[in-house]
């Protein structure tokens, strides 16, 4: 049986710390835009971290919420997009191809999670923090969408790692930079069609909620909502 | 009507043989702004599409605000002089060809929209279903590409509904002609010498071409109705989205082109061909179609307002009281409030002067109905931490206000060209009128014999 | 049918078969997606130590080839060499496991930084003009050496100062001694956000001047007073693994976290109750609790000895902490208060932190004292799920933790004339940026006839500096670390360079031994090691026979070891001794009460409250773009500064989102865009600290306003430390809108005004 990337996100381990924002940054290859296009709505984070503010001072509680690519089953980016940039890869997860996005933007409207970032201008690494960049993943140049991969390069290197080992691969054994990162360890990865797999376990939680589960974009990513107080008692 | 069919003849034809220098001044005006907007696009294209005001969550804004507001404005020929070429209602002799040019010129600009707003717009032929070595096909389930197909369907079907009738009045300038002039209009006119056959196939032609092109043009707006109402954005998907853009279409389509002709009769001294009637029959259409827009906008807003959900209520306050609803309230001005009663009166609305003023207002609320149809909704996706709002830049307004220039230079260049008015169809009306007439005579000379 | 099969059954019949001719189109485009060929780059990984705040987290650094563009000399060339393309965390080390904070991810770009010092320079303009020539090193090393004491001066003070950043590592230790065998007085430490009083409180109450460690995991209930744990304070990524587990990580069992604080704090913000207490009255509340918890014998009082004798009326239950007489001064309901007191002691173990405001106000000392006595009251000192100290490793010569002479006293003496400073070296300390402007510490530093400066960056400091020979970046270099807090066990981190230098740098630690070899004498006798790398070796033998992470036999082979493991941690150990040194008991005992503010009440209503900003710590990583775009967790501002405001305040004040503010204290003004925060108290403005920079880059220069510049010099009574939390200030709007750049649109999940009527 072929793998099925999927995620766990506990909201009640997150603390809203931003590690994993700039891990994924590091990983990917993720340009900074600066201040004045940052002014104009053109960051880019495939990592964020929503959060929400709840009543008023002084009874005043925030939730933290992680959000990227929810790698739908039913992504409404796909089927949109009149180049199969955006497509589905054998493993489900929602790739990019950049070499064959044209810059419609039509899957970035789709998204009903708005994670996909336009590159408004070509991407600027003032010398030499270029040369952090990570060969493994490719610059993405004007005009071009990109978004969340599930750090597919990773997924790879993981698979022919295993694969040449004649081995198959354990459940953890390697994590997205974001998961890598988290120090709360907020976030699990893992194959979902390995039923014992902790993501697996973790998303038949009764606490488990999909972002936006009402638009049936079937997502692979769980959260876990948080938890109350109640006297000592779990909840 | 008491013309000759010379006198047709020569007040037609006269804009074809005479420009006045106020053609070439506003040719040179327009030609500037057009060329202005192709310089923005070129920076555009240079520099990247981060010169517009675009940002995410807004992807979408004046560039296919655009898009929709000249695909709309084309339903005012094709679709409106096929409709009243198949119910024959005779007065819309004088009114077809205006119509069916604006329909040429405004679906062209129209679909230069997609490629403009393209990131990569050099990639475009991507869109093409075309068998490359690569064996990569586009995407057939992305209504960008029923977009595609729409639109190259209507564009063909308009360019021929245009040129079907106007092979008589080619080889009438051919006929009147010499010169170059002469030279030109033998080649466009492909041979037609008004042999009985010909009038047959021409006519054979015509009635197919009305009933055809109207799905065709119903089908276009509904598509471009899809390319949002496919998307689950808050306030994009939605049933009533088909006919909602194709009423919105025609609407705008109809108050184009009272505007085109109330100018055309002014500058080509139309009056005797372009009269208070027309106006009239026009401005009757458009108080129904004022009256449908409202319903429409009516029904989808009430509906949204009782559903009450969370993600839709964002985008729907956000028209009718925060941010966008100036917008939104100019628009309803502008679209129902202003045009409606003066519609209604009939004693204004036969006044070319009041039909007018209805009309203009009614093409600035239609432009302004597509960009809040587009940029609330993008601002106000489902989820809040992601809302964002959109401003344009110089470049979007640049281009926006060239490719109105460039409809007007389009007209002028096509109104020195063809014969504003297909001259064969007003003698062919008259001809009816007066054989009906005098048949009318002569059942009533019958009649009063005893 | 679904989304993805209508068309492919439906509608545009030619094409589809068109595309049945090529078979099923999603088999035929795989074909075409080279994703096999996606064949992933060979990488090492590489042990490192993240020296991006001082909680010393072990780094695994990815290390990959490439073709760096060097320029030595005038010249550019390339150089194919190893680069480091990604931090993570060291999985084996104690105190991370594996994780990094934010700042530990950004820290590549520190190294490859455009803005770094790529060779020596000496300066040609005037002072703070940021005019330089490239000097070779030779030149720099003997420039320096010219102006340096060759030995204590006979009768009268060295004329030679160290300022540096505290380090925590065989740098701070490898500048004691060097600057001892010149005869010079121990280096003046300095950081912004420092945590004299802290220290001293464990100090008193549990004979360890030391931060504590907290054992979350296993905590049932954490109550934090001002503390951000979870972002910026103390040891955040061991903080954060820890509270990850006491919230998820044991089934069935969820503990309770309550914050209190005047400004809800990016750690606040995650609790489960959030609870207000007026500023600086956090110990009176932990005396409150106490109360509740003596008088109603919820907890046995422990006895001498324990923290509890450090508080006046400690041992008669604490009479004037009543309930109702804290609710008076804290703000906190009493009700709220029994019910905290009784929730804590009835869910061991309970562990109440400190940190930040509350300890820097003029009665700091007594709140933190308050709080440990609490702790001692919970039972919850070196218990599981509470408090612990981190032991140090056996090592001869450990860097220092107690306060040296202070910048604010340095600078009142050369100011005096008291002081004769003829050279001052630099480390990575930057007060000119981050003093308050009463210490008058740049007119200070510009009277100093020589400065060195031996930081990577020109700063507000640097750039007053006559040479700079800048030092190779963390990831150039070898780097030790021994954790204050963080881990229960003893740490010792330890990695060689994990790349080779990028410019033509040099180690600090390589330059002061080149120097003292220069000088020859006592200097090269104190420091015999040819460089760096030996030292550490020399330093880190001792620890091959005790017992911890790593078995050798051999020195040398410890050494290969050692280098490869990223460092050596011994067994954890439960019960370390602790109050054994208690053994200077001040005299009285501590009354705690209320705080002193500067500027009255009438004229400056509100309180101050800068805060270390998720983004720059105290403004040492402004420079970093992944941090100036990073969005602020709870402001999710990018490259701004803002002042948070209450939105009942605001609309008193007429004040709306981004509008310009002015805030003046009785020391300054400054001017920042407003940004309306639910979280902030009606009588607080907040404001984060790090940007503000004047020279810092091109990323952080010239961008928004520095709150330390509006700072009273007020200080904490007992310690002396810079109570930064005292200044009282007033806002006026100056009726233009500032630069706020937000990453969010909306403040709440459903807008509350599109919400059901
Ligand atoms: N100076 C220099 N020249 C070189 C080389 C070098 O190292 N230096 N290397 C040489 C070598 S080894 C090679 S392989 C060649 C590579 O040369 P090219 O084959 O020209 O390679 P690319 O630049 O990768 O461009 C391929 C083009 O395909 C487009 N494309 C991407 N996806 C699709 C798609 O789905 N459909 C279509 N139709 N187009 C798509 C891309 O946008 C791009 O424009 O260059 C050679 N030339
Ligand atoms: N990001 C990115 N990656 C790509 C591509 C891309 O477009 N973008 N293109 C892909 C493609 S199509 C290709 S073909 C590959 C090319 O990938 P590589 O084969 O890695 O290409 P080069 O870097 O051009 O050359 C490899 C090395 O050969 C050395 N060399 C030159 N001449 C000689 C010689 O005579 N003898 C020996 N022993 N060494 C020599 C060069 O100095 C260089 O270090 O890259 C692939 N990877
Ligand atoms: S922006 Fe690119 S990926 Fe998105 S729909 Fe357009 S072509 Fe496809
Ligand atoms: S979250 Fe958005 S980008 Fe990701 S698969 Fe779903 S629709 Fe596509
Ligand atoms: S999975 Fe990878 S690409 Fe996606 S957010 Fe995490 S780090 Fe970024
Ligand atoms: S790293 Fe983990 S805890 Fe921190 S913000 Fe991301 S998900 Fe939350
Ligand atoms: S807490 Fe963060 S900055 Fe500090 S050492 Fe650890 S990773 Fe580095």
């Amino acid at each position: 049986m072929g793998h099925r990337w999927g995620m766990v996100i506990d909201e009640d381990r997150c603390t809203g710390c931003e590690a994993c924002v700039v891990a994924c940054h590091a990983e990917n290859n993720i340009a900074t835009v600066g201040d004045k296009e940052a002014a104009r709505g053109r960051a880019k984070h495939w990592m964020r971290i929503e959060r929400y503010y709840e009543g008023d001072f002084p009874e005043i509680k925030v939730r933290f919420r992680p959000v990227l690519c929810q790698q739908c089953d039913a992504a409404p980016c796909e089927p949109v997009c009149p180049t199969y940039a955006s497509y589905h890869n054998p493993e489900g997860l929602n790739a990019q191809i950049y070499n064959r996005c044209i810059g419609t933007r039509y899957c970035g409207n789709a998204c009903p999670y708005t994670v996909r970032f336009f590159n408004f201008f070509n991407p600027v690494w003032d010398k030499p923090l270029n040369l952090q960049l990570n060969p493994d993943v490719s610059e993405r140049s004007v005009g071009i969408m990109e978004k969340c991969t599930f750090c597919i390069e990773r997924i790879k290197a993981a698979e022919i790692r295993a694969a040449a080992e004649k081995r198959a691969l354990k459940d953890g054994e390697f994590n997205p930079a974001c998961v890598q990162s988290c120090p709360t360890e907020a976030m699990v990865f893992g194959d979902l069609n390995d039923p014992e797999s902790r993501v697996s376990r973790l998303s038949r939680s009764d606490r488990g909620t999909k972002l936006l589960a009402e638009l049936g974009t079937a997502p692979k990513v769980t959260y876990l909502k948080r938890g109350a107080w109640h006297n000592g008692q779990n909840a | 009507m008491d013309k000759t069919p010379e006198q047709i003849n020569q007040d037609l034809l006269r804009p074809i043989y005479h420009a006045s220098w106020r053609f070439y001044a506003s040719v040179a005006v327009l030609a500037s702004l057009v060329l202005a907007a192709f310089y923005a696009w070129g920076y555009q294209m240079y520099y990247g599409l981060g010169v517009s005001g675009l940002n995410r969550p807004v992807y979408w804004a004046f560039y296919i605000t655009n898009f929709v507001f000249w695909i709309g404005i084309s339903h005012a020929g094709t679709l409106i002089s096929a409709i009243l070429r198949v119910s024959n209602a005779t007065w819309r002799r004088p009114v077809t060809r205006c119509a069916e040019a604006i329909t040429v010129f405004s679906l062209s600009i129209a679909a230069m929209f997609p490629l403009i707003h393209l990131g990569r717009p050099w990639l475009f032929f991507w869109l093409i279903p075309y068998p490359s070595e690569r064996g990569i096909w586009p995407q057939f389930r992305s209504p960008l590409l029923w977009d595609f197909f729409a639109i190259n369907t209507y564009l063909t079907g308009s360019v021929i509904f245009l040129l079907l009738p106007s092979f008589p009045d080619f080889a009438l300038i051919r006929d009147r002609s010499n010169g170059w002039r002469k030279k030109i209009y033998r080649i466009v006119s492909l041979g037609w010498r008004g042999e009985p056959k010909q009038w047959h196939r021409l006519e054979m032609a015509m009635r197919i071409m009305a009933v055809a092109i109207i799905p065709v043009a119903v089908s276009v707006h509904t598509i471009v109705s899809w390319d949002f109402a496919m998307a689950p954005v808050p306030g994009w998907h939605s049933t009533i989205f088909g006919p909602y853009f194709v009423a919105g279409a025609i609407f705008s389509g109809i108050a184009a082109l009272i505007i085109a002709m109330a100018l055309l009769r002014k500058l080509l001294h139309l009056e005797e061909y372009l009269k208070p009637l027309h106006f009239d029959n026009l401005g009757k259409l458009l108080l129904v179609m004022s009256l449908l827009w409202f319903y429409f906008v009516f029904a989808e807003r009430l509906t949204t307002w009782y559903g009450n959900f969370p993600s839709e209520m964002s985008v729907f306050w956000s028209t009718q009281s925060g941010r966008f609803s100036p917008l939104f309230w100019a628009m309803v001005f502008c679209n129902f409030i202003i045009p409606a009663p003066i519609l209604a009166i009939k004693n204004l609305r036969s006044k070319i002067g009041w039909t007018v003023t209805a009309a203009v207002p009614i093409i600035i609320g239609m432009w302004l109905e597509r960009f809040l149809i587009i940029v609330p909704a993008l601002s106000h996706k489902y989820l809040p931490y992601a809302y964002g709002t959109y401003r344009p830049t110089w470049v979007e307004i640049t281009i926006t206000v060239g490719t109105f220039a460039g409809m007007g230079l389009l007209y002028l260049i096509f109104s020195r060209v063809f014969p504003i008015i297909s001259i064969w169809e007003l003698k062919l009306g008259m001809q009816r009128k007066a054989e009906a007439a005098a048949e009318l005579a002569s059942q009533e000379a019958a009649a009063e014999q005893p | 049918m679904d989304r993805r099969n209508f068309l492919k059954i439906s509608a545009v019949g030619g094409a589809t078969a068109a595309l049945d001719a090529c078979g099923k189109p999603e088999r035929q485009l795989v074909r075409f997606i080279p994703e096999e060929e996606l064949v992933p780059g060979i990488a090492t990984w590489k042990p490192g130590v993240c020296t991006q705040c001082p909680a010393g987290c072990g780094l695994r650094v990815r290390v990959m080839e490439g073709e760096a563009e060097v320029t030595r000399h005038g010249q550019v060339g390339l150089l194919s060499m190893g680069l480091a393309k990604k931090l993570e965390g060291d999985p084996e080390h104690p105190v991370n496991r594996g994780k990094l904070c934010a700042w530990g991810q950004a820290g590549l770009q520190v190294t490859y930084n455009p803005d770094r010092i790529r060779f020596p320079i000496r300066r040609t303009g005037r002072r703070g003009s940021g005019e330089y020539e490239e000097v070779s090193w030779e030149e720099a090393i003997k420039e320096l050496v010219a102006h340096l004491p060759k030995a204590k001066p006979a009768g009268k003070p060295s004329p030679l100062i160290f300022l540096t950043e505290p380090l925590h590592d065989h740098r701070g230790v490898l500048i004691e001694r060097w600057l001892a065998a010149l005869g010079a007085p121990a280096a003046v430490r300095f950081e912004f956000f420092e945590q004299t009083v802290l220290r001293r409180a464990n100090e008193l109450s549990f004979g360890r001047y030391q931060l504590p460690t907290f054992d979350l995991a296993n905590a049932n209930y954490v109550v934090s007073l001002g503390a951000d744990f979870l972002g910026t304070w103390n040891s955040p990524v061991a903080q954060n693994r820890g509270y990850g587990t006491m919230r998820q990580g044991r089934p069935g069992q969820r503990g309770k976290f309550v914050q209190v604080e005047a400004r809800m704090s990016q750690t606040g913000a995650n609790a489960d109750e959030w609870v207000y207490a007026r500023p600086g009255t956090e110990g009176i509340l932990a005396l409150g609790l106490a109360h509740v918890i003596l008088n109603e014998k919820l907890r046995p009082v422990t006895g001498a000895g324990g923290a509890g004798a450090r508080i006046d009326g400690w041992s008669k239950g604490l009479p004037d902490y009543a309930p109702e007489a804290v609710a008076k001064l804290t703000g906190v309901e009493a009700a709220r208060i029994e019910r905290l007191a009784r929730e804590m002691a009835g869910h061991p173990p309970a562990v109440v932190l400190i940190g930040g405001a509350p300890l820097a106000q003029t009665n700091g000392l007594a709140n933190a004292l308050a709080v440990n006595a609490l702790n001692d009251l919970l039972g919850s000192v070196e218990k599981p799920g509470g408090i612990f100290f981190t032991p140090q490793p056996p090592m001869a010569d450990l860097p220092g933790l107690q306060a040296g002479i202070s910048v604010q006293a340095l600078c009142d003496g050369i100011l005096k004339g008291s002081t004769a400073v003829e050279t001052l070296l630099i480390y990575n300390a930057n007060p000119v940026f981050a003093s308050p402007p009463a210490w008058r510490v740049q007119e200070a530093l510009e009277k100093v006839p020589f400065i060195a400066s031996f930081g990577s960056f020109v700063d507000e400091t640097s750039i007053l500096a006559d040479l700079i020979l800048p030092d190779h970046s963390y990831l150039e270099s070898w780097v030790d670390h021994i954790p204050e807090s963080g881990t229960r066990q003893a740490v010792a981190s330890l990695a060689p360079p994990a790349m080779q230098p990028l410019h033509h740098t040099r180690a600090m630690p390589d330059v002061l031994l080149e120097v003292a070899h220069q000088l020859g004498g006592e200097a090269a006798r104190a420091l015999p090691w040819k460089d760096y790398a030996e030292m550490l070796q020399a330093a880190f033998e001792p620890l091959r026979t005790h017992p911890g992470s790593i078995s050798a036999k051999t020195a040398d082979d410890f050494w290969s070891t050692i280098q490869d493991r990223g460092g050596w941690w011994g067994a954890e150990i439960s019960t370390p001794p602790v109050r054994e040194n208690l053994a200077n008991p001040p005299a009285a005992p501590v009354r705690v009460t209320g705080p002193q503010f500067d500027g009255p009440a009438e004229e400056y209503p509100f309180h101050f409250l800068p805060y270390a900003s998720m983004q720059f710590g105290d403004g040492r990583h402004a420079n970093l773009p992944w941090m100036q775009e990073m969005p602020d967790a709870l402001a999710t501002a990018m490259w701004s500064v803002w002042v948070e405001i209450n939105p009942q305040t605001a609309a008193k004040m007429g004040i709306q989102q981004g509008d310009l503010l002015e805030v003046t204290s009785a020391h300054g003004r400054l001017e920042a865009p407003a940004l309306i925060v639910p979280g902030t108290a009606p009588d607080v403005i907040a404001m984060p600290v790090g940007q503000g920079h004047e020279h810092y880059g091109r990323y952080a220069s010239g961008r928004g306003a520095n709150p330390i510049k509006i700072l009273a010099p007020r200080a904490e009574a007992e310690t002396g430390a810079l109570a930064w939390a005292s200044t009282r200030v007033k806002v006026r709007r100056l009726g233009k809108k500032g630069e706020l750049i937000l990453f969010a649109g909306g403040l709440r999940e459903i807008p509350r005004e599109y919400r059901h009527r």
